[in-house]
């Protein structure tokens, strides 16, 4: 294939121009559109920077001595240096035209993969309407965000939309991205790249960490978005198809409403809301359920499991003080099912609402709005 | 006025009479500046008001790459807590309700809304421009003196909103306030409001020191002076002009109807309304692309100026740098949709892109058209000459980066991305701000009537030049690897090339610094500077150091080019030290 052979010809120049090597046949030539214009650039910039240092040298004043007399302007040049260049101009306008196309165009027989942005995070949903659950840093000490896993060799489109405002979904390997927009979808194409034998990720979705053949691609948001838009990212990893539809069926497969919760919590919520007590952009989740709160508007409630749902999906509608309402609604993005895994993961968090036991029943569960009795204990009860 | 007769009856002296001369008392002369119509007077305060601007901008910028110096990042300790580091903003500015993200993002959206309605878009033809425009074609004012007054305080309120909605909190929309993000944020307060009104108050200034000059130029050039007898600065100043006025009322209706859409959710822009967000992009765009000339065209003006006079040579290519402004002017209306090459369809992306590449011409054929006047000049080693050599070498690059921007599939990838940053600040601040900094020492001696030390410009020069490459060559690096802009944190593989970007906006700081210094050690002990120091032929030169009020002793009449230097010997100059070439050619 084209780009295997393009990456391994990665010189030294390309590699501190773009990092990662091109992913795909379009982003091999964008590289390569980019090369060329650089080069054509350098042509004249070197020309004119060498005849501009060149002269100024050379024709530095002297005390006393005039400037010789030379012509005012020279018709046949400035018509040589209106041409040329504009002639380089159209040759880079049609390649540009050309690459744009092969990114923009959809291709028959793709993998189409749903995009949902929001402030601040992204999810993909398959075809078979399996989610992620999986999240790395792409950096050391980073947040979590979602690993999404695309198999090797095969055409994928995107169709995008956003929740809330305008996002862009960019991965630099492939040289694209797309605005996202609330109320219309956006999409582009690529062709994944097919793995070398010696690329390997580590899958730390089981027990123990493990090398699987694959590679990581950065996602970023690209549209600012607000306060966390530098944390709206994303892993795309290139897996081959067999460990892909391995990790597709895992994630179908039924898990506990609390890990479901989680898993959740960890590629759509944590961007704002943490589980361990420190601030965020959102409340905190431990020790919230089940616990009094007051609202921007004096008021003050306990939050119950109606509370819960609507924040979900009506976040605005009740906002607790000291916080933006900055939350976009899940409506629509979060089922039954999995609300149901969210809210048992709030109440493991919280030592008013334990998860229920293997009976389903709380231990102090207040679910039906009660005021719980004050607790003895100030903190760190038993979950 | 009394001034005007005075300096009429004692003109032998340069400096009884000058417009900078005033009535004695501090108050008389404050109320003097204050209700002045003299376009000298007026570009004088646009620009000790503009600078005050860059420094407000600088300091917003120093701050977003100080935030940026390090990753934020969570570290455990030994004792299983974590620790949040990088975050740097915050912990300067100690106890506070916002995050350090929410700070950088009111930081980037301060340095960017300062620095393009406060200060880029007033910056040259206001101050340089009000001051020169006149004198240069032989005026004693602009057309509309009192208009120029009242665009000046119209510039002062719209500026009073941008700083009150800065002390309220400052905004975090981006400088752009693409929508639906403006409508949203910070619902409860008026800040992005009053940002947005301040924006639209400057544009009413805009337009009308835009029609003053076009009024100026097509009815007050002295007599002899035909177009092109015209300073090139003048031509620059004048395609700039029908660009402020053509563009500007558009972006006032935008911002007005962002505010409406605002307060009174009438469903143009919010598409949970039914509104269009991309509509507000195009809309935005009409008047934001035009406006980056505004930016540019009176800068390339300037380094016409200058680069002629300090070579004592005549432009090459005169008419095709007078056209090519025009040129620029009248295409630049038609290419605002390649900020969009990611929002907008197949044909209406290649049709954006082929009228961007149509733009690269003209530009590209100016700066063939400067190399070329260097070709056999007499090249002055100066403050003025470094800053237009750095100018060349600056926005070459820019112009130069902006071919893969215009180019649709390289788009795709640099979109949004720190290449664009560096590309446009190549252009900008390589572009306009070096040649403004230049301009002002050029005129500096004409402007205060007094010399600056020229071996401390240069060295500040030096230390510009070099601060800016640092700071934003590296940036052209992170983007095309793949860093977003308006980012607050980022991914290791960037981290160095950060801490590089860092450290040359400290150069760039000390560069300013070195100066500023020396504009003040001019201001009070500078050497009195004679009414030609650099042997110009432009009018400006003939008049006093500074000027007298009404700027000449008699009206001017024109009777050379303004690049003549093959034939004529510069006014105030002794023809020993600026002898005529020895094959002197009639005027071709």
């Amino acid at each position: 294939m084209m780009f295997t052979l393009a990456s391994s010809n990665q010189n030294w120049l390309t590699r501190l121009i773009f990092r990662s090597e091109p992913a795909s046949n379009a982003a091999v030539f964008t590289d390569a559109l980019f090369m060329m214009i650089f080069w054509f650039s350098m042509f004249f910039f070197v020309l004119l920077m060498g005849l501009m240092i060149y002269w100024t040298i050379k024709y530095r004043r002297r005390p006393g001595v005039p400037a010789p007399v030379s012509p005012h302007h020279n018709t046949p040049l400035e018509i040589i240096w209106t041409v040329v260049p504009s002639s380089g101009l159209l040759v880079i306008f049609v390649l540009g035209f050309w690459g744009y196309m092969e990114k923009v165009t959809p291709v028959s027989g793709a993998l189409e993969l749903k995009v949902d942005a929001w402030k601040w995070g992204w999810n993909i949903t398959y075809p078979n309407g399996a989610e992620s659950p999986e999240a790395q840093p792409l950096s050391e000490g980073d947040w979590d965000f979602p690993i999404f896993y695309v198999p090797e060799d095969t055409p994928v489109s995107l169709r995008m939309s956003s929740q809330d405002v305008i996002h862009a979904f960019w991965i630099p390997a492939f040289r694209t991205k797309m605005d996202v927009y609330p109320n219309r979808y956006t999409g582009f194409t690529f062709h994944t790249p097919r793995l070398r034998a010696d690329e390997f990720v580590t899958d730390t979705s089981g027990d123990e960490p493990r090398q699987i053949p694959g590679r990581d691609l950065w996602v970023f948001c690209a549209e600012y978005c607000g306060e966390e838009h530098s944390r709206m990212a994303a892993t795309l990893r290139v897996v081959p198809r067999n460990v892909y539809e391995a990790k597709l069926e895992s994630f179908m497969a039924d898990v506990e409403p609390v890990e479901l919760g989680r898993r959740l919590w960890a590629t759509r919520c944590s961007a704002c809301h943490s589980i361990d007590g420190s601030p965020g952009t959102g409340p905190t989740w431990k020790d919230s359920y089940g616990y009094e709160v007051i609202l921007n508007d004096g008021t003050s409630l306990i939050r119950d499991a109606n509370y819960m749902r609507e924040s979900v999906y009506v976040p605005n509608a009740k906002i607790v003080a000291g916080y933006p309402a900055n939350m976009p609604s899940f409506q629509g993005q979060i089922n039954e099912q999995q609300f149901e895994g969210i809210l048992a993961f709030m109440r493991s968090l919280s030592d008013r609402g334990p998860a229920p036991d293997a009976n389903g029943n709380g231990e102090n569960g207040n679910d039906n709005g009660n005021a719980p009795e004050p607790s003895d204990t100030t903190d760190g009860g038993e979950q | 006025m009394s001034t005007a007769e005075l300096s009429g009856s004692t003109h032998h002296d340069h400096h009884e009479g000058s417009y900078l001369d005033g009535p004695p008392g501090f108050w008389s002369r404050i109320w003097q500046w204050a209700t002045t119509v003299d376009h000298k007077k007026i570009g004088v305060m646009y620009l000790f008001a503009v600078m005050f601007m860059f420094f407000l901008g600088g300091v917003a910028a120093l701050a977003v790459r100080l935030e940026l110096l390090m990753p934020i990042r969570t570290e455990t300790l030994a004792d299983g807590s974590t620790v949040v580091t990088g975050q740097i903003l915050s912990s300067i500015l100690g106890a506070t309700e916002m995050s350090s993200n929410e700070i950088y993002n009111r930081a980037f959206t301060l340095h960017g809304a300062i620095m393009v309605f406060m200060f880029i878009v007033p910056s040259i033809p206001a101050s340089l421009g009000n001051f020169f425009l006149p004198i240069m074609i032989g005026a004693k004012d602009v057309a509309f003196p009192r208009l120029n007054l009242l665009s000046w305080y119209i510039y002062v309120f719209g500026s009073i909103f941008g700083v009150a909605s800065i002390l309220m909190g400052g905004v975090d929309t981006g400088w752009t306030f693409y929508t639906p993000y403006s409508l949203t944020t910070d619902a409860d307060h008026w800040r992005v409001v009053l940002m947005v009104l301040a924006a639209f108050i400057l544009g009413f200034s805009s337009i009308l020191t835009g029609m003053n000059f076009i009024v100026t130029v097509h009815k007050l050039r002295a007599p002899g002076m035909g177009w092109f007898d015209m300073p090139l600065f003048i031509w620059a100043l004048y395609a700039t002009s029908i660009i402020q006025v053509l563009a500007t009322p558009v972006i006032g209706i935008t911002l007005l109807l962002l505010i409406f859409e605002r307060v009174m959710k009438i469903g143009i822009f919010d598409p949970a309304m039914g509104g269009d967000p991309v509509l507000y992009q195009h809309f935005f765009w009409f008047y934001s692309h035009p406006v980056v000339y505004v930016m540019i065209l009176p800068a390339m003006g300037i380094i016409s100026e200058m680069l002629s006079i300090h070579c004592r040579k005549h432009i090459f290519g005169y008419r095709a740098i007078a056209f090519s402004s025009l040129g620029i002017a009248a295409v630049s209306f038609l290419v605002w949709g390649h900020h969009m090459f990611t929002a907008m369809g197949e044909l209406a992306a290649m049709l954006f892109s082929a009228l961007t590449f149509l733009v690269a011409i003209p530009t590209a054929i100016k700066v063939f058209n400067w190399i070329a006047t260097l070709y056999k000049g007499s090249i002055a080693i100066n403050t003025p000459m470094c800053y237009t050599l750095s100018f060349l070498f600056l926005f070459s690059i820019g112009g130069l980066t902006g071919l893969p921007l215009g180019a649709l599939a390289t788009d795709l990838h640099l979109h949004d991305s720190y290449f664009v940053v560096a590309h446009f600040h190549y252009v900008m601040m390589g572009g306009t701000v070096i040649a403004f900094i230049g301009g002002i020492h050029h005129w500096w001696p004409k402007m205060f009537g007094r010399m600056y030390n020229e071996k401390v410009g240069i060295l500040g020069c030096a230390v510009v030049f070099v601060g800016f490459n640092v700071t934003f060559f590296t940036q052209f690096i992170m983007g095309t690897q793949g860093m977003p802009r308006r980012y607050a944190t980022y991914v290791d593989e960037f981290h160095v090339w950060h801490v590089v970007s860092t450290i040359g906006s400290w150069l760039l700081f000390i560069g300013f610094v070195i100066h500023f210094l020396n504009f003040v050690h001019s201001l009070i002990a500078g050497p009195k500077a004679p009414p030609n120091p650099w042997g110009g032929l432009t009018l400006e030169w003939e008049c006093e150091s500074p000027p007298i009020e009404h700027n000449f002793h008699h009206e001017p009449i024109v009777k050379h080019g303004p690049y003549d230097f093959d034939t004529v010997v510069p006014p105030h100059c002794d023809p020993a030290e600026y002898p005529l070439p020895e094959r002197p050619e009639p005027r071709a």
